[in-house]
């Protein structure tokens, strides 16, 4: 107010000390009075009904231990606590893409394109083996396999012994792992569950030595029975 | 009238005079070194950009210390403490020694020796990032033994704005910019301790150390930034302009709204994540509903500059402040969208965020102060800007950088979060969607190189001010009304003008 000597009025400038840079300056003006208009208090109500929005239904109950947003004591977690239980949506897709991510552990020796290295490492795309029977797949997967072989009629003396992979492995792994081999690269067959993969170890829990082509003969067409995929 | 107004005019003149000739020392101090930090700033970051792209760029073995790993973090904390920080508490001091009418009546050669520890302190805080000493928490990358320095030097600065404020007598009454940057001045302190000691010293902290840091880093763009910005804005725009401002009731709302907010918000950058769910929640009911005060301040500085557009075309401090102004609502509205569970959960962990805090520092906090520093630096110095073409060119090359890095960002968000999240995309691989958004990041590196070149040109014509070899001239520089006669576009709306 100018008619207090004393006040801050601030106006036009400091005239003789800062010349001509402050002619330009203008005096602080009071702020004017004019009020919120209606449509700016309307919008205010709008955006705060948004943000309740965000709040209300995301707080998961105010609980400490859940950070699940959608959780409360009415409606409890709706999402599948088992991870594992997404399979049953689809068990080939899930197998498929889960079991290509396993198969890094195999594409060092049977390669990405799943031809193998010929008299090395034997072929999995289009082997008899890998589409015959499940029994002699699983059991080659958990207990590794040596020794000469024949596949798809070609003979493979002294192949590069084919390592266990039972005790890396979990009985879901190799079901995964078996079911994309045996379905991928124009292969076509039948999925492998983990019940089945499960059967087999406890049936040969005692073995430790790799296969021999010989011994696996008699499983060369055997399928494991086992209860299908829930 | 008790005295005649002329008396009044020239004590108030003298008085002013005095004022200014107060904080001249810490003021440009910390210009000068803000400017220097901040055109490092770009530069880092026009290389990381670069990198992005081509990363074989500047890949030499004696270049370690140039990883992106590295240059990023250095370049975003150059910006916040080496730039941002000291640019905002000196254009605070000017301002809140001019609207409280007091001189600094002591420590400022104290000023001067926290100016000097601070920029000791950034400089050594990005040296050890670059040689790998980073701590790895966003903003907080310092080694752990800095920011009790870093902490003190600012007290240094914002204990004498307090108590200029609590000395003041209020006679115009509600003085928002003095009231904004109080708020500066002892919220940031608080983040900082807060933030510091929970990561720092308590550390161990798991899945909410995330959150803390999350929170700290919104916390100092809506509780340092935003009013130290906002503040400026309103001392300058009707500073310039000669009108007050239009609504003493809104830009009350503005403050008071923001002041609630501020401190609740960050968190939902986890949104989904593995923090007690009501946290995110919180944090995005607090960025949407901050779309309220960053409004009212919006509309309040429209209604202030109504009629004035033509001095928004010729008076640098104006066109500064007032586009500085103009991108508060704007980087809410990008802030509302970031924090909104139905937007944010796609823009989660994009660059969009990238974007948004480039948006807050350098759309419109680094505009305001921009627009300050041509305003007060003329009046410190006793000199004029040299160069309209120079003021010209630092204007259009920051406001298309800093355009292309928003739009670019923004779009690159939606494009990156729909890659990650879109459930048809499972076997997009990482790889890919990192190529899919390199057409933003080469937009990207451009703009870098765009407001670099502002910058250097800003940092030249500063120094040049402050070594006193300003233009002494009667007429203050002035950018010309036309700028069609350059074929450039003009920033005023043809039908407000």
């Amino acid at each position: 107010m100018s008619d207090n000597p004393q006040s801050f009025n601030p106006d036009t400038t400091d005239l003789d000390r800062l010349h001509p840079a402050v002619k330009r300056e203008k005096a602080d003006v009071e702020s004017g009075t004019e009020q919120a208009p209606m449509w700016v208090i309307f919008l205010g109500f709008i955006v705060a009904i948004i943000a309740g929005g965000q709040l209300g239904p995301n707080v998961g109950g105010f609980d400490f231990n859940v950070s699940n947003p959608f959780a409360s004591s009415r409606f409890p977690d709706p999402r599948p606590v088992d991870g594992t239980a997404g399979a049953a949506l689809d068990p080939l897709q899930m197998a498929m893409k889960k079991g290509a991510a396993t198969y890094a552990l195999c594409g060092g020796c049977h390669q990405g394109s799943g031809l193998g290295v010929p008299g090395a490492f034997p072929p999995l795309a289009g082997s008899d083996w890998v589409m015959g029977g499940t029994e002699r797949n699983i059991r080659v997967v958990l207990h590794g396999l040596q020794g000469p072989i024949k596949i798809n009629g070609a003979d493979f003396a002294a192949p590069a012994p084919m390592p266990p992979q039972g005790a890396v492995l979990s009985d879901q792994d190799v079901a995964n792992v078996l079911t994309y081999v045996r379905n991928n690269w124009g292969n076509k067959g039948s999925l492998v569950t983990k019940e089945m993969v499960a059967a087999v170890r406890e049936k040969e829990k005692a073995r430790t030595a790799p296969w021999t082509g010989p011994e696996l003969e008699p499983y060369a067409k055997a399928e494991v029975a086992a209860e299908p995929a829930k | 009238m008790a005295q005649p107004a002329e008396n009044d005019i020239d004590s108030d003149s003298l008085r002013r005079a005095a004022i200014d000739r107060s904080v001249k020392g810490p003021v440009l101090f910390l210009f000068t070194n803000a400017a220097f930090w901040l055109m490092a700033s770009t530069i880092v970051g026009l290389f990381a950009a670069v990198k992005q792209v081509f990363p074989d760029f500047l890949d030499e073995n004696w270049l370690w210390f140039l990883q992106y790993g590295r240059i990023q973090p250095a370049h975003l904390i150059a910006l916040v403490y080496g730039w941002g920080i000291p640019v905002g508490l000196g254009t605070s001091l000017w301002i809140m020694a001019r609207r409280t009418g007091q001189e600094l009546k002591t420590g400022r050669s104290l000023m001067l020796v926290a100016a000097i520890f601070w920029n000791i302190a950034v400089t050594a805080g990005i040296l050890a990032v670059l040689f790998g000493g980073s701590t790895s928490v966003e903003w907080l990358e310092f080694p752990k033994f800095l920011w009790p320095v870093l902490l003190i030097c600012f007290l240094v600065f914002a204990w004498p704005m307090v108590s200029m404020f609590a000395r003041a007598r209020h006679p115009e009454g509600f003085m928002i910019s003095a009231w904004y940057i109080l708020g500066a001045c002892i919220w940031f302190p608080w983040l900082f301790t807060t933030a510091n000691v929970c990561i720092h010293c308590i550390g161990d902290l798991g899945a909410i150390g995330a959150g803390i840091n999350a929170w700290y880093v919104n916390g100092v763009i809506l509780l340092f930034f935003v009013p130290v910005g906002v503040g400026s804005a309103y001392y300058f725009i009707p500073k310039v302009t000669g009108q007050p401002i239009a609504s003493q009731q809104l830009a009350k709302i503005g403050f008071w709204l923001l002041a609630a907010l501020g401190g609740w918000s960050g968190m939902q950058r986890f949104m989904g994540g593995p923090l007690p769910a009501w946290m995110p929640a919180f944090g995005a009911m607090a960025g949407v509903l901050l779309l309220i005060p960053v409004g009212v301040v919006g509309w309040n500085h429209h209604l202030t500059t109504l009629g004035k557009h033509k001095l928004v075309q010729t008076s640098p401090s104006l066109r500064f402040s007032f586009f500085g102004a103009l991108f508060y609502p704007v980087s809410g509205l990008i802030y509302a969208l970031l924090s909104a569970f139905w937007t944010g959960a796609n823009l989660q962990f994009t660059l969009a965020w990238y974007g948004f805090q480039v948006v807050s520092l350098y759309g419109f906090f680094s505009m305001c102060m921009f627009g300050a520093i041509y305003y007060i630096v003329p009046r410190l110095v006793g000199c004029e800007w040299l160069s309209v073409r120079l003021i010209r060119n630092h204007f259009w090359f920051s406001v298309y950088g800093i355009g292309a890095i928003v739009v670019t960002s923004i779009i690159c968000g939606l494009q990156q979060g729909g890659d990650i999240n879109d459930p048809e995309k499972w076997n997009l691989s990482f790889s890919n969607v990192v190529l899919n958004i390199r057409p933003y990041i080469v937009a990207r590196a451009v703009a870098w190189g765009l407001i670099t070149w502002s910058n250097v040109w800003f940092l030249i014509h500063l120094m040049l001010m402050v070594a006193g070899l300003g233009r002494r001239s009667t007429a203050p520089t002035l950018l010309p009304s036309h700028d069609h006669d350059d074929g450039l576009p003009s920033i005023s709306h043809p039908s407000k003008a």
